[in-house]
């Protein structure tokens, strides 16, 4: 909490710095933390990144708008589709295009499938960091679930990329809606199987109540969104505040809480779980039949049974392969809600067939950087709660 | 609170030199650089941009002005998003860390990759790339292909061979 002081110094007199990681089992991916401390309690906290930097910016740079898709999966390697989603969004800004609506509603549901796949890793890993063991276990079987989904539907099971600029790449098979369907039945019981190991575990209540404390304003002055917002009652969310593809006709609750600290945050993502499927429900419901493609000439992809019969769909499918398309000159911003936060692409054409500069911001990111903040006047032992319940991932901080 | 209002208020504050435009349903905001930190300041003091989403900084090495920095804020009062956009001519801009402490990683990863020096920044460091790295990678003359990734003495230091 807040009023937590670092204490007296211990029998040594003097901050002594250590280093965490590089490899740590709560990090996905190489994280190196940089911890002075006195005696158990944490003086100031250092991260230090950019083992699995790869230059996906520079790599924008140098390729068409349609071939940067596959790199957008391997930011967020947790939830592929929220970024797929996020960059498509970018690029149609461009053009204003429109997007049939059963395109809209696959994308809606595989965004929400996405998130509630990387929280149950979450949940699972954060557990297991703490010291729970069976609830891996078992939010891996429900993720199991979600990963067979993806793979019926996109053919793989992490990296997707399956999001095109103006639909989507194919439509679902019927297969898919019956698991859907199933997984939709069962999740709401699951989630109150983990609640029930977890929520009122007086383990888990030590371990997480009042530790790692971020007040709302802080969360904001840090740029530190999603969870962590939602956690430090400031009820913001994106899907919300500027509905992007489709949100604003679904029903469903954001979930804030006012204290701040690693069980509010956990309570939020358990929340938003629930909330997700209710979206899931009511999009499956609601979905209708028809193209998953656009037919705007500029963006869309046509599909394979045009190519095979008309010379004009064939030329262009070739064109826009071969050379891609042409954004017109300025600068656009489109970001969605993703698991971990606000993950936004920033693109500046300058009227050619690849973007000039592409910035992305990465949610992950901007949330460590407020983890000196949190972790600051807790004991050691905290310290990996802490980075457990930011939620990072390493492929998306380091880009 | 909408976008028109703050850009007539800079406009009534500073005739002639604040400009608004909506690109692409974005807000955008150009303002000088001689008094951009007190724009940004009243942005968030008075129209509660209390939220910093992100900074980007784009090199353009056939313009006078060689660099853009834009800071993309959000008020979650009003639920408005802004682009704050400084045009500068050389590599040199002052840091906004005292307004947002967010701003401490966004700087230090425009300065990083890009090479934008945030004057007065507490810790301006490479944050993605090593150390011992030469040069900006998004830079618009830095190659793809042909890079120096360590230099002479750290091949001595490591043992190892990177360099043509």
């Amino acid at each position: 909490m807040e009023n937590v002081k670092v204490q007296d110094k211990d029998y040594l007199g003097e901050v002594i710095t250590i280093n965490m990681g590089p490899q740590h089992p709560s990090t996905h991916g190489v994280l190196r933390l940089v911890v002075d401390l006195d005696g158990e309690t944490i003086v100031d906290v250092r991260p230090d990144i950019g083992f699995l930097h790869r230059g996906v910016e520079k790599l924008a740079e140098n390729r068409t708008y349609h071939q940067f898709i596959p790199l957008t999966d391997r930011l967020d390697y947790l939830a592929p589709l929220s970024n797929n989603l996020a960059y498509c969004l970018a690029v149609e800004k461009f053009f204003d295009v429109k997007i049939p609506e059963r395109a809209e509603y696959l994308r809606v549901i595989f965004a929400e499938l996405a998130r509630i796949a990387s929280h149950l890793v979450w949940i699972a890993t954060h557990a297991l960091d703490i010291g729970a063991m069976t609830v891996f276990l078992y939010a891996f079987r429900e993720r199991e679930m979600i990963l067979d989904m993806f793979e019926i539907a996109t053919g793989q099971r992490m990296t997707s990329s399956w999001i095109r600029i103006g639909g989507i790449r194919e439509d679902v098979p019927p297969e898919f809606f019956d698991r859907l369907k199933e997984f939709i039945d069962i999740f709401e019981d699951r989630c109150n199987t983990y609640e029930r190991l977890l929520t009122k575990n007086r383990i888990w209540l030590k371990r997480t109540v009042g530790v790692g404390y971020i007040s709302g304003e802080d969360a904001m002055n840090y740029g530190a969104s999603g969870p962590i917002m939602r956690g430090s009652g400031i009820k913001f969310d994106l899907r919300k505040a500027e509905p992007y593809s489709i949100y604003d006709r679904f029903d469903f609750d954001i979930p804030c809480f006012e204290e701040g600290d690693i069980y509010a945050r956990y309570k939020v993502r358990m929340q938003e779980m629930r909330e997700s499927r209710k979206i899931l429900e009511q999009a499956l419901e609601q979905i209708p039949e028809g193209p998953v493609m656009t037919d705007d000439p500029r963006v869309g992809m046509p599909s394979h049974e045009d190519v095979y019969e008309k010379m004009e769909s064939l030329i262009r499918r070739f064109y826009l392969i071969s050379k891609g398309f042409r954004t017109p000159k300025g600068e656009t911003y489109a970001c969605v809600e993703a698991p971990k936060g606000e993950v936004g692409f920033y693109i500046v054409s300058d009227g050619k067939e690849k973007p000039y500069r592409l910035k992305i911001r990465a949610a992950s990111f901007v949330n460590l950087g407020a983890l000196p903040i949190m972790a600051k006047g807790h004991m050691i032992a905290d310290l990996v709660g802490i980075i457990g319940s930011v939620d990072i991932v390493l492929g998306e901080i380091d880009r | 609170m909408t976008f028109n209002e703050i850009v007539q208020y800079f406009n009534e504050k500073y005739p002639g030199k604040v400009s608004g435009k909506v690109e692409f349903k974005c807000n955008f905001l150009q303002v000088d650089k001689s008094f951009f930190k007190d724009v940004l300041k009243e942005l968030k003091e008075k129209f509660s941009f209390k939220y910093i989403v992100d900074i980007v900084a784009t090199h353009w090495p056939d313009r006078d002005m060689k660099f853009d920095v834009v800071y993309n804020l959000y008020s979650i009062e009003n639920n408005i998003r802004v682009f704050v956009k400084v045009m500068i001519p050389d590599e040199k801009i002052e840091t906004v860390t005292d307004i947002w402490k967010g701003a401490n990683f966004m700087e230090r990863e425009q300065y990083d990759l890009v090479g934008v020096i945030f004057e007065g920044h507490p810790d301006l460091r490479r944050i993605l790339l090593p150390d011992f790295f030469e040069g900006h990678p998004l830079r618009k003359d830095f190659p793809l292909k042909e890079r120096k990734w360590f230099n002479k003495v750290d091949e001595q230091n490591l043992g190892i061979r990177f360099t043509k």
